[in-house]
Order: C-alpha cells, then sequence, then structure tokens
C-alpha cells in the first residue's frame, strides 16, 4: 500500500486534487483555502465537526456546489467539465430516491441515465439483499432503501465513490452489512473511496487514507499509517505549574495539565526528552486532538500536499 | 462475481427496452406519470364535451331555424356551457399549481434533483427534460381546447352569453389559451426554484395565478388594441354594424369636435338638460370601442406578450438553476 501514497506526477492517478479550494456562502466561508491530493484507490475518511465544511466539500466535487475560489479536479478533469460526471457516484446523506418508484425502476432509472451501466452489478447488490424488485422504494425498510442506493451508486461502474454520512442512520447489523458490502464492491473494482463520518472507528476499520477538515481548513491529509506514527502522546512533570520549554521544540497539537502532571500529543522533531513518558497514540486519540484544538499547525504526509498558492506550511 | 446464482436481470416494468421513451424523457414522464394522465384526461373529457355541446347546440338552432328566426339564449343558465367554461377557466390554475410549482420545488425538497444530476446527466439537461415536459403538457391541452372552444363559438358566437372581449372567450379562444397556460406553468416552475418548497410554492402560485387571472389581466386585454372613435348625431341610433363592438367608452361632442364626458348634461330636468347641452353646443354622440376585427390582432399580441413572459421566466429559472445549488 505504501507505493500508492506517491504516485507519479501524472494527475490522473490523484481521485481528487484541490488547489487553493474555497467555498464562501452568504454567511462565511464554508472551506477556505484547501490544497490536497487524493491518491486513487484508497478508501479515503473525510473527518471533521459538524459544520467542518465536509458537506461542502463532497458538494464541489459532486458538482452540486459552484467553488467560489480555486479548482478541484477529477482524475486529472477539472469538475466543471460534464466529463466528469460518469467517473463518480455519490451517495447523499438522505440517500434520496423516487420513492414511488419500484425498485427495478429505480434501476432503470441507473441505466437510462449513466452510460457505461453496470446492470449485473446492480442487480447482483440488490438481490443478495433480498429487495423485492416489484416493491416501491416508499414501502422498503431503511437498510434497504440504503442497499438499493448502494446499486445504483455501483451500477454506475465509478472511479471515485463520494459517500455522506452513509451508514449514519442504519442499525448495527445494516451497518455491518452495507460496510462489507462496500469494501468488496471498492476492493474488486479498485475504487476510490471518499467517505465523511462522524465514527472514528468506522474510520479506523475502513480507511486508508485521511483528510481531517475543522473550521473550513484542512487539519491533516495523508495516509493513515503515516498520519499516527508522526505524533506521539508524552507525558512529563510541570515546571512551577507550567509546561516544559522542551516541548516547543516539536510542533504541539494539544496539552492538557493535570497536576503535576502535563500530557500533549506533539509530532516530535527531535528525540525526546527521556524522562517523558513516550506512548504511540491511536488513530481516535490523534483525530480527536486535532478536532479540539482547530489552531494546531496543519499536517500533510507526502503527496497529499499540493505545491500550490493559498498553502499553509506544516 | 463469485455468485453462481443464474443472473437472469431483473425484469423492469412492462416495455421496457423496447419503449418509445428513453434516458431523461423517460425519467420525467414516469415521474410525473399520475399528473400528466390527470391533465391529458381532464383535457380529453373537456374536449370531448365541447364536441357534445357543439352538436346539441346545432341541432338545437335549427330546430329553431337559426339565423333566419331569434333563437333565443339557448345557452342561459345552461349547465354544460358553465362547466366547460369553469374546466377551461380553472386549466390555468390547475397547471401553475400542480404541475409548474412542484415541478423543481419537490426534487429540491425531495434530494431527488440531487440523485438525478449526480447520474450521468447535467443540472441544464435534467431542467430542460423537466421544463420541457410541463411545456408540451401546457401547449398540447391549451392547443387542443383552444381550437375546439374557437370551433364550437366562432360561428355561433351571436347567441353565446359573453361578448368576445370578455375573459372566458378572449382567454380561451385562438393563441390566447395556449399562451396562457405556457405563462402561468413558467411561473409555478420559477416560483418553486425561488421557494424550494412544495407547499409554500403552491400558495404563493396560487395566489400569483389569482391575481393575475382576476384583476392584472382584465387590465391589461382592453389595453392590447387601440380603440377607435365613431361620431354620429345626437339624436341617431348607432349603426348596426357595431353591434359587436365592445364600448369602451362613450361621449358627448360639439360641432368642433370638443367632446364632453357622457354625464355632463344629465340634469335633473329635461329644461336644464336642454340648456346644458345648448350652452356647449352639444350635437353629436361620440363612441370609443374596440371593433371584433381587432379581436384576432389583439390575440396574438396577447400570446406576444405572455411568451415573452414565459422566455423571461424560463431563463430566470435556467439561470437560478445553474448558479446555485438544488
Amino acid at each position: 500500500m505504501a507505493d500508492t501514497s506517491t504516485p507519479n506526477a501524472t494527475s490522473g492517478s490523484w481521485a481528487l486534487e484541490a488547489r487553493g479550494l474555497g467555498k464562501r456562502y452568504r454567511r462565511g466561508w464554508a472551506l477556505r483555502d484547501c490544497s490536497f491530493r487524493i491518491p486513487a484507490g484508497r478508501i479515503c475518511g473525510l473527518v471533521g465537526p459538524n459544520g467542518a465544511g465536509k458537506s461542502t466539500l463532497l458538494g464541489l466535487a459532486t458538482r452540486q456546489v459552484q467553488p467560489t475560489t480555486g479548482e478541484l479536479r477529477v482524475f486529472g478533469v477539472p469538475v466543471d467539465d460534464p466529463a466528469v460526471m460518469p467517473t463518480f457516484a455519490f451517495l447523499g446523506q438522505e440517500k434520496p430516491l423516487f420513492k414511488r418508484f419500484t425498485v427495478a425502476e429505480t434501476l432503470r432509472m441507473g441505466a437510462e441515465l449513466n452510460p457505461g451501466w453496470d446492470a449485473v452489478a446492480a442487480e447482483r447488490i440488490v438481490r443478495s439483499g433480498n429487495v423485492p424488485p416489484h416493491a416501491r422504494v416508499g414501502t422498503l425498510s431503511g437498510g434497504q432503501r440504503t442497499r438499493v442506493a448502494f446499486a445504483l451508486a455501483f451500477g454506475k461502474r465509478p472511479d471515485l465513490l463520494l459517500l455522506d454520512e452513509p451508514m449514519s442512520d442504519l442499525d448495527p447489523l445494516a451497518r455491518d452489512e452495507m460496510s462489507t458490502l462496500l469494501m468488496a464492491e471498492a476492493v474488486e473494482r479498485g475504487t476510490t473511496v471518499v467517505m465523511s463520518s462522524h465514527m472514528l472507528t468506522e474510520l479506523e476499520d475502513m480507511c486508508d487514507y485521511l483528510l481531517v477538515v475543522a473550521e473550513g481548513r484542512i487539519r491533516m491529509a495523508g495516509d493513515a499509517d503515516a498520519l499516527v506514527p508522526a505524533h506521539a502522546l508524552v507525558t512529563g512533570v510541570t515546571r512551577d505549574g507550567a509546561l516544559p520549554p522542551e516541548l516547543d521544540l516539536h510542533t504541539v497539537v494539544e496539552t492538557r495539565l493535570q497536576g503535576r502532571q502535563f500530557q500533549a500529543m506533539i509530532r516530535p522533531k527531535g528525540p525526546l526528552p527521556t524522562d517523558w513518558e513516550t506512548a504511540e497514540p491511536s488513530l481516535e486519540e490523534v483525530l480527536l486532538a486535532h478536532l479540539r484544538s482547530p489552531d494546531a499547525p496543519s499536517l500533510y504526509t507526502q503527496g497529499a500536499r499540493v505545491e500550490a498558492e493559498g498553502t499553509q506550511a506544516a | 462475481m463469485s455468485t453462481t446464482v443464474t443472473e437472469k436481470p431483473i425484469e423492469p416494468e412492462a416495455g421496457s427496452r423496447r419503449g418509445l421513451l428513453h434516458g431523461l424523457p423517460w425519467l420525467v414522464v414516469r415521474q410525473h406519470r399520475t399528473a400528466l394522465v390527470c391533465v391529458l384526461g381532464l383535457t380529453l373529457l373537456c374536449a370531448l364535451w365541447i364536441v357534445y355541446e357543439r352538436h346539441e347546440l346545432i341541432q338545437l338552432l335549427d330546430a329553431r331555424g337559426w339565423p333566419e328566426k331569434d333563437a333565443g339564449q339557448p345557452l342561459e343558465n345552461h349547465r354544460g356551457y358553465e362547466y366547460i367554461t369553469s374546466i377551461l377557466g380553472g386549466l390555468p390554475l390547475i397547471l401553475a399549481v400542480f404541475i409548474g410549482a412542484p415541478l423543481i420545488a419537490g426534487d429540491q425538497e425531495n434530494g431527488t434533483a440531487q440523485l438525478v444530476t449526480t447520474q450521468s446527466v447535467t443540472r441544464r439537461q435534467w431542467l430542460i427534460a423537466k421544463l420541457a415536459l410541463a411545456y408540451t403538457l401546457a401547449l398540447v391541452s391549451g392547443l387542443v381546447l383552444s381550437a375546439l372552444f374557437t370551433w364550437w363559438w366562432k360561428p355561433y358566437r351571436s347567441v353565446f352569453l359573453s361578448e368576445w372581449i370578455d375573459g372566458v372567450i378572449f382567454d380561451n379562444t385562438g393563441p390566447v389559451l395556449p399562451a396562457f397556460l405556457l405563462f402561468l406553468t413558467a411561473a409555478g416552475v420559477t416560483i418553486g426554484v425561488l421557494v424550494r418548497r412544495v407547499l409554500p410554492a403552491m400558495v404563493v402560485t396560487f395566489l400569483f395565478t389569482a391575481i393575475t387571472t382576476m384583476f392584472v389581466w382584465d387590465e391589461v386585454r382592453v389595453r392590447l388594441g387601440s380603440t377607435q372613435m365613431f361620431t354620429y348625431p345626437l339624436d341617431g341610433e348607432l349603426p348596426d354594424r357595431f353591434a359587436e363592438s365592445y364600448e369602451v367608452d362613450r361621449w358627448v361632442g360639439s360641432a368642433d369636435g370638443t367632446l364632453y364626458g357622457w354625464g355632463t348634461c344629465a340634469e335633473a330636468t329635461e329644461k336644464a338638460q336642454d340648456a346644458c347641452i345648448r350652452e356647449h353646443g352639444i350635437v353629436n354622440s361620440v363612441i370609443e370601442y374596440l371593433d371584433y376585427s381587432q379581436m384576432a390582432a389583439m390575440q396574438w399580441t396577447a400570446a406576444g406578450l405572455l411568451l415573452a413572459g414565459t422566455a423571461l421566466l424560463t431563463a430566470i429559472t435556467l439561470w437560478r438553476v445553474s448558479r446555485r445549488p438544488l
């Protein structure tokens, strides 16, 4: 997997590539100065608190929202070019479907509107969930409806699948079933998946690439395998009730004082004092630390950063 | 692909691959098929009814020896005529409120706008397919009913209760009915796109349609043609050729052409009236009128205005939908 993190300079190997991307609504910037790259073939988690700009980012990638600044490319093609439409599929939070259509009609819609429709795959997904093809979508259970929405998305044979909190309204059983389905289909076809989620454990299980967004800016981007080891969770003794000055030699994400002790999430830039207790944090701990401190310096692993205008130093 | 289940494709609804419609046209027709069937059914019902009533009227007029003899008022308190004119009068409201307003707003509200425009079709393609459906429906319905109603009314207009300038005739014949239906459907769509919620959009469209058809259009209609003046002696009779003219205003005038309001010399006594007439030198009656021969030109002007309005509203809708998130 490690070699996929830095594809060659040809932009076709990047599923998504943003340069100085920004979107401003009447209330202010929802997303600002975003420059990042997501390599093709990865399962990328899009993490951030509510209102961080995740949905805006997915909206920009699916042409639902037009950027105020910057540009976004999907497999090297500018997103405002209609040629990108067949290359991606999108599954929104609400998973909207025509409620009066039958399942078969919903799949027919997929066939009518998409040039590269894969009827066999779509039908297999529906069939394996025992969804009756002549039932109206409005009469299906939440899990069944999600399955139909997945069938519609995979039937399109997308190279990039964008998911906005796909599992949020599913019961644990259906969630497990859909995750398995998603991973199986994505791996089989080499589909790049970008999914936003609140479920940190879900991300830990499924994603090998991460994009962390907070307050409309990118906080972290890169390989999950590289992002976590870049951090250390250190515990030490405070000096006169304050943080020790040695801490300033490293990039500090978050600190916490507890009596005579301090605990800090840092990105070490050199050897750490021996009297500090060092632990490798879990992905969840790293993510939470970053989400709690949106002012911490952002981190990009190699390749994830776009050398362009509007990027801030790590 | 590990499953070995016999992969017989799920057969969609009957006639799937052999159907006439494909792609977006199929989708919009399928989505709106109930509305389509209702409007087309109503149109057909009304069309057949017009044909039947016309036949009945001809028989009745023949029996009464029309046009040599006076046929009376065969359409007075005539239930069929009343129902048909109410359907024609209600059709713009039905199309605007039940077809136009929810056309895009419904998809925005349910998220299906997002569903369709993240398939491999652009927003503009989708919008054009949607508008094409609504406009075709308005146009077909309008053309059929207008043609039939004109065919009923025109040869027998002298026994109809309403004047040609009245809304029930002017708006339901010739090119006006289709243009009116198009305009109000477009208004409903535009309101829906701006409001983005079905129910509020329907309410606003209802109010807009009611105000337009009941107040605004009555004022516009009589101003579509330029009025003409006809002067005749004060004690004379208006010639017969004005039987079908619509009298906009009436004046009295002196020999030098000065006009006075009709009531200028409406005095309590005949003596006072005569004195007033002498004092102002009034010798003529003058009518300001719109002639029946102007009707066709006025109807085309009306249709032109309404179509220009339709084009403007369509442009607003396209501009709005392509710029704002759905």
